[in-house]
Formats: structure tokens, C-alpha cells, sequence
């Protein structure tokens, strides 16, 4: 009884251990597998779309295209001119708004931490700019320049920076410098308010022993307040830089790339390339170049910044 | 080294005053501790000191100069800080030689200067390490080293052992007093731990509510409390109250009469008249146990028996007052028991209840007055 009783249950519990082994190996996966799906559909999927896209000719107006071109889309680019152009004009966008936005961020960082009166209603109020839709915002810089109906060309008139008011949105040399003055206008909040929070964390009495281990107001700053910053400094430049290539809104809204694609930066190129001229496949190639350039500015910045934690630590 | 001289100095915030006229003398080489409850205005009477916070109005002097209007950094102070305020992203030696390097000091001077003070705290094996991975107690030294680098005219200790555990307290203690000895620094020091303050100074300088209470010697303090504050303050466990009325039995003994009609004798003082509403304070080492109520014994409730090791502390109530008494014998008593207490009529104090001050005894031959 005993020994049939055990060979009876015996495939019974190997059968039970086979399929408990295996739920157990399939059972985290169930559970991520909402989130991985979710991941997988509208990141993953996209992206691999967009990729292959840049080597397909998709022409939205023409029903023939749509076959296989290989790298023929990237050799086009490579002599493309406008596109080496807007790669400069990138450049010069990304870091003329990103030089302005946080150096007059961190000095307004450095007012807000100040006490003085109405200093909270002052805070809530600087973040005013992100509360405006970009759409708007690039529409009313437009209007300020424009000397029929906008005030600054008249005030630097006066002020003695122009011979007559004009817009300078139309004048190919200066034009990009109105989405420029617009985008430092609004990416000071995001600057301001990160390192304001930055500044608060820093303990008051390292400035009290400071103060009395005999730092000015200028060593203090270089010898506590920098260093503190540093990390949120890296990370928020990084961050910005990556985000402020990839913004064409106030282009497109300002100067739609022109005035003879003087304001074309690679993101109003491709929005360019594919709304307008509706030839997805280029301005999917465009895209994934400027993918690679970003993820490679992205991984050297990443390196740096770990070559230095190590070297301090 | 010098001496600190602060005359009716004040301090308001706007309409709130915080301190109300401060008077006092350290003399060179003094190690003074200003203590009393949080808010009585000692940690901010430091930070005038050290200049990081603006005098009101009066003076204070630092060896003879007055520093109303000196920046921090003019008046050659160090100070201690609570949180030690070590700057995190530089080593230890850094942190130590930041003052010395901001005054330019020769480099062969600052690194004989950080090694010998490392030895004397014991960091010389921490001087490449960064705050963060120091201990509490060697962040406290590195801060102690960091204030005794610069040879400061005096050093000025804000509460600076409050974040450490119990025993690592009790050891920077005398750490801190035998350096003391060893530089003879003229010294102001806070805490809001009277056992602190009876173990480090000087002399101590009771505060509350922005006003000096007394200023004595640990045992002056402790022995001759100026008022209630202060005998309710100093002394771990604390004195006990009760409030009574004065009555004179003859040229030689006088009586608290409790709410209950018990009478607890005391020696006459000059200034109170029979009648007068008095709080009685006496320590709990100065109430004993007595057999009955023949030995003149007051009976009292046993609430509870509190055994601290080296001595046990009685908890019980005399006319619905909480006492508690301090034995070194191990009593065993049953809660709610009654048992008779004692107390010694030459170290029981008398306070004036309205103002709370102590009235001296009358006689002062033998006693303490």
C-alpha cells in the first residue's frame, strides 16, 4: 500500500515540480509584461519604424515609393548643404540660448535665494514663461520684433543698437538671434528654479564657517556654492543641451527656418523635409543622424562627468 | 588669547526681543558655558559674539576692541559648529588648512601647523579622507581642529556635542577640557545640557528668556541657585518644589506649612515675614528616609522605585506634590506604600513664590548662605 501509494504520487510531484520551475521563470516576466508591452509599443516599436524609414523611400505623395534604398538617403545628406548648414546653425542656436539661459538662470537663482519681500509670490512669477504655450510665446517674440506692431525695435533704436527700427527676423545675419532671445526667455525658469533648489540644500553654516574662517563673498562662492552645484550643474546642462537641439517650435513659429534657411537648425530641417516637402524618408534619415550626435554628446558628457566623481573620490 | 567684555548688549528680531541687556566679563583663559532651555538666548548671544548676527545695541569687546561693526572674519574667532559644518567636498587637511590658505600662510607653515594639531586630536591617519566617510566623532575633532589651526583669539563652541551618542559625549568632554588646559584658549561655550555645563566651565552663565539668571562657578550654581530657574535647571535629578507658607518657630528655626498642614522646618531667612508665600526647593540627596514619624518624618506615598545602579531614585507624594529621593541603598518598598521622609534642614532652599528669588538664610555661620 505504502509503495503504491509513492509511485503513485510520485510523476504527480515531478510533473508539479516541472511546471512550478517553470511559472516560476515566466512569472516575473508576467507581471513587467504590461509595462513591457506598453515600453515596447509606443517607444521601441516607433523608433525601429522611424530607423527603418531613413533607409526606404517614403514619399507621402507619391504611391510608388516606399521600396528599399539602402544608405542612398545618408550619401544625399552628406553633400547636402542646407543640412550642413542647419548642423552649424544647431550649434550656434544650442549654445548661444544654453550660455544665456543659465548664466542669467544661476544669477536669477542666486537673487531668489536671497530673503526679501514678496520673495515667494517673485518665485511662483518666474515660472511664468512655462505656463505660455511655446506656440504663443514664439508668436508674441515675433510681434515684439516686428516695428509695426512690437516695441523692441524702436528701444533699440533709441538705445542706439539700430540705425532705423527694423525686423530683424528678416535680416539673414541676425534673424536667428530672435528665437534665440526668445528661447533665453523661456529656458531661465528650468535653470533658475533647479539650481534655487540646488542653492537651498546647501547647509547656511558652511557659509557661517566660512565667513569666519576669513572667505569673501566671491571665495565662498567659488569654494562652496560652485562645488555643491556642480552635480545639478552637469546634469541640467546636459539635459538642456539635448532638449534645446531638438526644440524647432519657436523657429518654425518665428522665422520658419528662413529667411533663406539662415534660422534652419536640423529639427525645423526634418520638420521641414517631411511636412512640407513630405518626404519622410529623408527627414528620417536627418533624424537618426541627429539621434547619433546626441546620444554620442550624451555618452562623452556622462564619461567626463564619471571620470571626475572618480578622480574626487 | 583674550578677554570678552559684553555690555548691555540686545538683540530684536523686529518687535520681538530676544535678549534683554546682556552684562558679562570673560577674562582671558576662561572657559565659560552659557546654558539653559532652547530659546533662551545663548546659542544667539554666541553667534554675536562671532559676529553672525548683528548687535542690537551695547558692545562687545574682544580683547579690548569693540567688534559691533567687524565682519566675522576681523574678529579672529573660530568657532565650533553643531553640525560641525565641514566642507564636504575637501579632505580633512583641506577643511583644517582653508583659514590659513585664505590668509596666505606659507605652505611648510600650514602643514606643520595641520600636523601637529592632527596628532594632538589624533587624525593624522584621516587627513586625505573627505567628511563623509569620518565618523561622528571624528567629524566633531576634525572641527575642533579645523577652530585650533588658526589660534584664534578665542574659540566659541555652539552646542557642538549634541549629535553624539552618550559615551563618545562623555569622552569629547574631557577631551575638550584637557585641551583647554593644554591652550589656555579663552573660551565660550553653549549647550542646553546642564550636566555639560556643570562638568566643562569655569564658570557658568544660567540664561532664560533672553535675561542672565546667575553666573557662578558649577558649584556655586549648583549649591546657591540664584532663583527657581536655576535651581530647577542645574541638577540631574532635578530639585523638588512645594509651595508652602512662611512661620517663624524661634530665633533659630523657622517652617514651610504645606497646603496639608505638614510643617517642614528650615532656617530663618532675613526677608521673609510669617505668612509670606514660599516655594521650598530641596535636591533629592537632601531628603532621607526615616524610620517614623518620631524621627521627624513627613509621611509620603511611594509612587515608584526608579533603580539607577549606582543609587536608586524613590519616587513619591508629600501634600499631592511629586518628590523624588536620591539613596544609595537598594529599598524595596511596595508602590503605594507609605513610607516617612526626612528633610535636611541646612541645604533645603527658600524661594520667595512672587518673585521667585532665594532668600539667604539668616544666620549664615556654618551654613551655606
Amino acid at each position: 500500500m505504502n509503495t503504491g501509494t509513492q509511485t503513485g504520487k510520485l510523476p504527480v510531484e515531478r510533473r508539479g515540480g516541472f511546471s512550478r520551475k517553470f511559472s516560476g521563470i515566466i512569472e516575473p516576466y508576467l507581471y513587467v509584461s504590461p509595462a513591457l508591452v506598453l515600453i515596447i509599443a509606443v517607444m521601441l516599436m516607433p523608433l525601429i519604424l522611424g530607423l527603418s524609414y531613413a533607409f526606404r523611400d517614403i514619399r507621402i505623395l507619391n504611391p510608388f515609393s516606399g521600396g528599399f534604398v539602402g544608405t542612398a538617403h545618408f550619401e544625399a545628406l552628406i553633400s547636402d548643404q542646407a543640412f550642413l548648414d542647419a548642423l552649424a546653425n544647431t550649434a550656434w542656436w544650442t549654445f548661444g540660448s544654453l550660455l544665456f539661459q543659465f548664466g542669467l538662470g544661476l544669477v536669477l537663482a542666486l537673487l531668489l535665494n536671497r530673503q526679501f519681500l514678496g520673495r515667494r509670490l517673485v518665485q511662483a512669477l518666474v515660472f511664468l514663461p512655462w505656463a505660455v504655450p511655446t506656440f504663443l510665446s514664439g508668436l508674441n517674440w515675433a510681434w515684439m520684433f516686428n516695428p509695426v506692431v512690437g516695441p523692441l525695435p524702436h528701444w533699440m533704436t533709441s538705445l542706439g543698437l539700430m540705425a532705423e527700427p527694423f525686423n530683424i527676423l528678416s535680416d539673414p545675419d541676425l534673424a536667428m538671434w530672435g528665437p534665440i532671445i526668445a528661447n533665453i526667455w523661456f529656458g531661465i525658469p528650468f535653470f533658475a528654479i533647479t539650481l534655487l533648489a540646488a542653492l537651498q540644500s546647501i547647509p547656511k553654516e558652511l557659509y557661517e564657517a566660512a565667513s569666519i574662517d576669513g572667505a569673501t563673498t566671491r571665495q565662498q562662492f567659488i569654494s562652496i556654492t560652485l562645488p555643491f552645484l556642480a552635480p545639478t550643474i552637469a546634469i541640467t546642462l546636459m539635459l538642456r543641451t539635448i532638449w534645446i537641439a531638438n526644440f524647432a517650435d519657436l523657429i518654425v513659429v518665428m522665422t520658419n527656418g528662413g529667411p533663406a534657411d539662415s534660422t534652419q537648425i536640423v529639427a525645423s530641417y526634418i520638420f521641414t523635409q517631411a511636412f512640407r516637402r513630405l518626404d519622410f524618408g529623408y527627414a528620417s534619415a536627418i533624424a537618426a543622424v541627429l539621434l547619433v550626435l546626441l546620444l554620442a554628446y550624451a555618452l562623452s558628457v556622462i564619461a567626463l562627468r564619471r571620470a571626475m566623481t572618480h578622480t574626487d573620490s | 588669547m583674550a578677554s570678552i567684555q559684553i555690555e548691555n548688549a540686545r538683540k530684536s528680531y523686529g518687535a520681538v526681543d530676544v535678549l534683554h541687556g546682556i552684562d558679562l566679563n570673560i577674562s582671558d583663559g576662561e572657559f565659560i558655558v552659557l546654558v539653559g532651555p532652547s530659546g533662551c538666548g545663548k546659542s544667539t548671544l554666541l553667534r554675536m559674539i562671532a559676529g553672525l548676527e548683528d548687535i542690537t545695541s551695547g558692545a562687545i569687546s574682544i580683547a579690548g576692541t569693540v567688534v559691533n561693526e567687524l565682519q566675522p572674519k576681523d574678529r579672529d574667532i573660530a568657532m565650533v559648529f553643531q553640525s560641525y559644518a565641514l566642507y564636504p567636498h575637501m579632505s580633512v587637511a583641506e577643511n583644517m588648512s582653508y583659514a590659513l590658505a585664505l590668509r596666505k600662510t606659507a605652505k611648510e607653515k600650514i602643514s606643520d601647523a595641520i600636523s601637529g594639531v592632527a596628532e594632538i586630536l589624533g587624525l593624522t591617519a584621516l587627513l586625505d579622507r573627505r567628511p563623509k566617510a569620518l565618523s561622528g566623532g571624528q567629524r566633531q575633532r576634525v572641527a575642533m581642529g579645523r577652530a585650533i589651526v588658526r589660534k584664534p583669539q578665542a574659540f566659541l563652541f555652539d552646542e557642538p556635542l549634541s549629535n553624539l551618542d552618550a559615551r563618545l559625549r562623555e569622552q569629547m568632554r574631557t577631551e575638550i577640557r584637557k585641551l583647554h588646559r593644554r591652550l589656555g584658549a579663552t573660551s565660550v561655550y553653549v549647550t542646553h545640557d546642564q550636566i555639560e555645563a556643570m562638568t566643562m566651565a569655569d564658570r557658568i552663565v544660567a540664561m532664560h528668556d533672553g535675561i542672565i539668571q546667575q553666573v557662578g562657578s558649577p558649584v556655586e550654581i549648583y549649591d546657591r541657585p540664584a532663583n527657581i530657574f536655576v535651581a530647577s535647571f542645574i541638577g540631574s535629578p532635578a530639585m523638588n518644589f512645594l509651595e508652602g507658607s512662611y512661620e517663624i518657630a524661634d530665633a533659630t528655626t523657622a517652617g514651610i506649612r504645606l497646603s496639608d498642614g505638614a510643617l517642614i522646618s528650615v532656617l530663618p531667612v532675613a526677608d521673609a515675614k510669617p505668612g509670606q508665600a514660599i516655594t521650598l526647593g530641596a535636591r533629592p540627596e537632601h531628603i532621607s528616609i526615616v524610620a517614623d514619624a518620631q524621627s521627624g518624618g513627613l509621611p509620603a506615598k511611594v509612587e515608584l522605585i526608579e533603580p539607577m545602579g549606582l543609587s536608586t531614585l524613590v519616587h513619591v507624594t508629600l501634600a499631592g506634590k511629586p518628590i523624588k529621593i536620591f539613596t544609595m541603598d537598594r529599598p524595596d518598598y511596595p508602590v503605594d506604600s507609605f513610607i516617612h521622609i526626612a528633610f535636611d534642614m541646612a541645604k533645603i532652599h527658600v524661594f520667595d513664590t512672587a518673585s521667585e528669588k532665594r532668600l539667604p538664610p539668616a544666620n549664615a555661620a556654618g551654613i551655606l548662605t
